[in-house]
């Protein structure tokens, strides 16, 4: 009985809520999330602008009946609302995953925000439209990925935060927040909200119930299949690079057909795709398999289609990895890039979208359309982790088809100085992670890093210039290198090329991939385990190193890695307390203090300091002959001195009045004030 | 405080398992509004100055009693003894301390020195209210006496039970000195009519005030508040009857001094004596009353 009864008090209808400013700050808030439910396309734009204007109509009903809400009202708004949860169970439970970017979740928050909007006559009822605004903007937020939607949080704290001071404004008859105690308030939430950010872990992506696939502005591609560049057309998103031509992939020059080691382009720095995934990893794009002394290729020729719906169930590879662990990755495009679709290595499964799409045996998938700014895919990835002591211990006897196994193998010509190098290297090891380690240990310790460097002669090999030269090069010579010296031991080994994770934004919870984050990198294949991405530029340290240039670097990198934006809120939060207590401490603590501060400010103006041995009604009987407006200061002088040592206070009405008369006083300045003798 | 932690928790969770770090990022705002609704007004509320700018320093008991009080932020003020009704006080828009009116109820008789008030607020945010519990000194004792009971007659009443007939005392009763002419005002029971036939106009007694000694009225409290408080309503419409016909009244009561026999001459007088006089403790046994004599 007693829960019956508190909720029966629960549902008794609060007073009505008089406050227009406090509907209009709720209605700002209620606005402000569903137009951003519309920017990252949650809904429809024309969804948002119909259920916006209803909600505003809905707001000035209720303002209008608040006092006597018509009965049929509660009896639509139930059953509007009934009807939404409806359709939302309904739309869940028809469709088994959900695979667009049109969450039903948004929608239905969106429905019930429209018919709560007609029955809102108390401050409770306002109290609920905040709230689930809050929630419309979790929904927004899940779907956003770029900074851009700070705006929408920005203005929707706004409005949130009048709504609750107007709140406390209606609830306490009038009751307003002080500037700084408004400031205060801020500074304390901000600094909760980034102790909070800062102390909680990342996200991460580990609920499966949002596959998205989204085609985006790429369009169409000349040769559906065969990687886009290879068909020499200019219009197209990817293709073989050459130091003459211009380069659309962020000026790299791999993601074709080829990989040409004695070139590198320019890299842009524009963001090509953002990465929503549980682990960092290399996003490979393709490998190759046969070294003719300058350029990559692969052997197998193009790829097979594979015409299923999505979600496509990509066969595992030649030399693919036992089943390791599922990683989930989302990828956002934002830049024209290539045609490949980007990976944690090994790719099981892709939703794309698309009827199509192509694959090669060595686990390149080939996008059958354009993909341009906007295009969303998602693969689930097989990742085998091993550490090093696994690696080290690899005892499988699994080996590679004798073809796959001959193409990993395969060496132009016998490189007879590196193989005698690398067999000095590796002298003292016996596995092949510690050939590795060592061949990698060595590249890091005798070479140096440089994108600076000329192309390379024609008809050099790239392998022998780079070990035997200068020893300075880029990533692709570097991985090159490392592949032909373990193929010249005999280790399967095979060149990939794709991007680095690249920056991870704790506010997107998104990797974002830069042009420049193209790279090239090799894949050693491991019985056990497959193949396993090793990077050895990650270890080459930059060619001639200055202690000031590496000094200013290190700093750089470390002020990157600092959280700026929690930083600034925390130190920016602490700054406006310290000044909000400064100013509490130095406010007069009487209304005397104050009237004898305003008239001493009113006659510094003026050019008529107080003297240090000047008493205030003296001071003010100076003022007073200065006076422009007929200001009795002498008049303020007494009272404040009544006050101070005689305690005879004045009515409040009266403070105030002779607070502001000081504070409105006008002094004419004195003839010759302020210029020197 | 456990329901918004749940909350941001719940939020957190999906949040974190969402991967979304916008929505963790809202998270962590409402969470950083909800720790301000919910802390803040603890801050505020220890920080509240109210302080009693004047208060009367008479009361009836059961009769609203208006104090006005003053506070730097505006809080809400519920009078806990004496009790009153829940107001609000405190600047409004930029306005500096003014004092408001508080109304307080004294239920029963007694010398208030204090008066303690749970101040409240919500603010900034009006999520949570925070109320504590303060002991303002007022300006003055607020003496509250009690409301003025049936009177009851002097001990020396006839015994009826042995044909004594019993007469009521008259606010006209007096001895007659002689006859003066009727002025406005006269009571029609003052007429002489012999006077008046002999004399040719309207003639009315003229009437002494019989000489009398002071009636002493002693009150006796007993230990229970409820019944303290009817003897004392007694004792006060007794007073109160004496005084209005006359009489000089002697009032005795126990103070915390100690016995108090003094004269009172205005119903103001007894009430503050009645105000102050407390319960006998050491007398028992004896029947507790107050009684004329």
């Amino acid at each position: 009985m007693r829960a019956l009864d508190a909720i029966r008090r629960a549902n008794l209808p609060g007073p009505p809520e008089n406050s227009v400013r406090l509907r209009i700050a709720c209605l700002g808030t209620v606005l402000v999330s569903i137009a951003a439910c519309a920017s990252v396309g949650e809904v429809s734009r024309l969804t948002a602008g119909v259920a916006m204007v209803l909600v505003s109509l809905g707001t000035l009903f209720s303002h209008r009946t608040r006092v006597q809400p018509p009965g049929w009202v509660k009896v639509v708004v139930a059953a509007g609302a009934i009807g939404a949860f409806a359709w939302f169970f309904h739309s869940l439970t028809s469709a088994e995953i959900i695979t667009t970017i049109d969450s039903p979740l948004g929608l239905l928050l969106i429905c019930v925000l429209v018919v709560h909007s007609f029955h809102v006559p108390s401050r409770r009822d306002l109290l609920f439209s905040l709230a689930a605004s809050a929630g419309l903007m979790a929904v927004a937020g899940a779907q956003a990925i770029d900074l851009g939607f700070g705006l929408a949080v920005v203005a929707w704290m706004c409005f949130g935060l009048w709504a609750l001071t107007e709140m406390w404004t209606s609830a306490s008859g009038g009751g307003r927040i002080s500037v700084a105690g408004l400031l205060c308030a801020l500074a304390a939430m901000s600094t909760a909200a980034a102790a909070v950010f800062l102390v909680l872990p990342a996200p991460v992506v580990a609920s499966r119930v949002s596959f998205l696939a989204q085609a985006g502005a790429g369009g169409s591609v000349g040769v559906p299949g065969a990687l886009a560049g290879d068909s020499g057309s200019p219009a197209q998103l990817s293709r073989a690079g050459s130091p003459s031509s211009p380069i659309r992939v962020g000026g790299y020059l791999g993601f074709a057909g080829s990989l040409n080691t004695a070139l590198r382009g320019s890299l842009a720095t524009t963001l090509v795709m953002q990465v929503r995934a549980e682990r960092p990893s290399y996003w490979v794009g393709e490998t190759f398999d046969t070294w003719n002394g300058e350029s990559w290729t692969e052997t197998q020729e193009g790829s097979h289609p594979l015409r299923e719906t999505s979600p496509f169930v990509l066969p595992v590879p030649v030399g693919g990895a036992p089943l390791g662990q599922s990683d989930l990755q989302t990828f956002y495009v934002a830049d024209a890039t290539a045609d490949l679709v980007f990976h944690a290595e090994t790719a099981d499964e892709l939703w794309f979208p698309t009827s199509r799409v192509f694959y090669s045996d060595d686990g390149t998938i080939v996008s059958p359309i354009g993909l341009g700014s906007g295009s969303i895919y998602t693969v689930d990835s097989q990742v085998i982790a091993p550490t090093p002591a696994q690696l080290r211990s690899d005892l499988s006897t699994q080996t590679l088809p004798p073809q796959t196994l001959a193409q990993d193998g395969q060496l132009p010509h016998p490189y007879p100085r590196v193989q005698a190098l690398a067999r000095s290297i590796t002298a003292g090891d016996t596995t092949t992670y510690g050939k590795v380690q060592s061949l990698i240990g060595w590249i890091g310790a005798h070479t140096h890093y440089s994108i600076d460097i000329p192309p390379l002669p024609a008809g050099a090999d790239t392998v022998d210039e780079f070990l035997f030269g200068n020893r300075v090069g880029f990533c692709e010579q570097i991985s090159t290198s490392l592949a032909v010296m373990l193929r010249s031991l005999g280790i399967p080994v095979r060149e990939a090329v794709g991007y680095v994770p690249g920056g991870y934004d704790p506010i997107t919870d998104l990797w974002q991939v830069h042009a420049d984050d193209a790279h090239a990198w090799v894949q050693v294949w491991f019985p056990g385990y497959g193949w396993q991405n090793f990077d050895p530029t990650a270890v080459v340290p930059l060619s001639n190193p200055s202690p000031g240039a590496t000094a200013l670097k290190d700093v750089a990198g470390a002020l990157r890695r600092v959280p700026w934006a929690p930083v600034v809120v925390i130190v920016a939060g602490a700054g406006l307390v310290v000044l909000a207590v400064r100013r509490h401490r130095s406010r007069p603590a009487t209304w005397a203090a104050r009237v004898a501060r305003d008239t001493e400010r009113a006659g510094r103006r003026a050019g008529r300091p107080r003297r240090p041995a000047e008493t205030l009604a003296e001071y003010a009987a100076a003022l007073d002959e200065l006076s422009e407006d007929g200001s009795t200061w002498g008049g303020l002088a007494s009272s404040v001195e009544a006050s101070a040592y005689g305690g005879r206070e004045p009515p409040p009405d009266a403070q105030r009045a002779m607070i502001a008369e000081a504070r409105g006083g006008r002094v004419r300045r004195p003839a010759g004030a302020g210029v020197r003798d | 405080m456990a329901v918004a932690v749940m909350i941001v928790a719940i939020w957190w969770l999906v949040a974190h398992n969402g991967g979304s770090g916008w929505v963790q990022l809202l998270g962590d705002l409402v969470f950083g509004v909800l720790c301000i609704g919910i802390l803040g007004p603890g801050l505020v509320v220890g920080r509240a100055r109210v302080e009693v700018r004047s208060a009367p320093a008479d009361g009836v008991a059961g009769w609203p009693v208006v104090i006005r009080v003053v506070a730097r932020t505006r809080v809400r003020v519920r009078p806990v003894e004496p009790p009153g009704d829940e107001v609000f006080v405190g600047p409004v828009r930029h306005e500096g301390a003014v004092d408001h009116r508080v109304t307080v109820v004294p239920v029963r008789r007694g010398v208030h020195d204090t008066v303690t008030l749970d101040i409240a607020s919500a603010a900034p945010f009006a999520l949570q209210w925070w109320t504590r519990r303060v002991q303002l000194p007022l300006p003055s004792s607020l003496h509250v006496s009690p409301r003025r009971g049936r009177a009851r007659p002097p001990s020396t009443s006839p015994q009826e039970d042995v044909g004594e007939v019993r007469e009521q005392p008259r606010t006209d009763m007096g001895l007659p000195r002689g006859a003066r002419p009727y002025v406005p005002g006269d009571s029609r029971r003052l007429v002489h009519w012999g006077a008046t036939a002999h004399a040719g106009k309207l003639m009315v007694r003229e009437l002494e005030q019989p000489s009398a000694g002071p009636v002493t009225v002693d009150v006796d409290l007993p230990d229970d508040p409820e019944e303290a408080e009817r003897v004392a309503e007694g004792a006060l419409g007794t007073v109160v009857q004496l005084l209005d016909t006359g009489a000089p009244v002697l009032l005795g009561t126990l103070e915390p001094s100690g016995p108090v026999l003094a004269p009172v001459t205005d119903r103001r007088g007894a009430g503050r004596r009645l105000a102050r006089a407390v319960a006998r403790r050491s007398v028992s046994g004896a029947g507790a009353g107050a009684g004329a004599t």
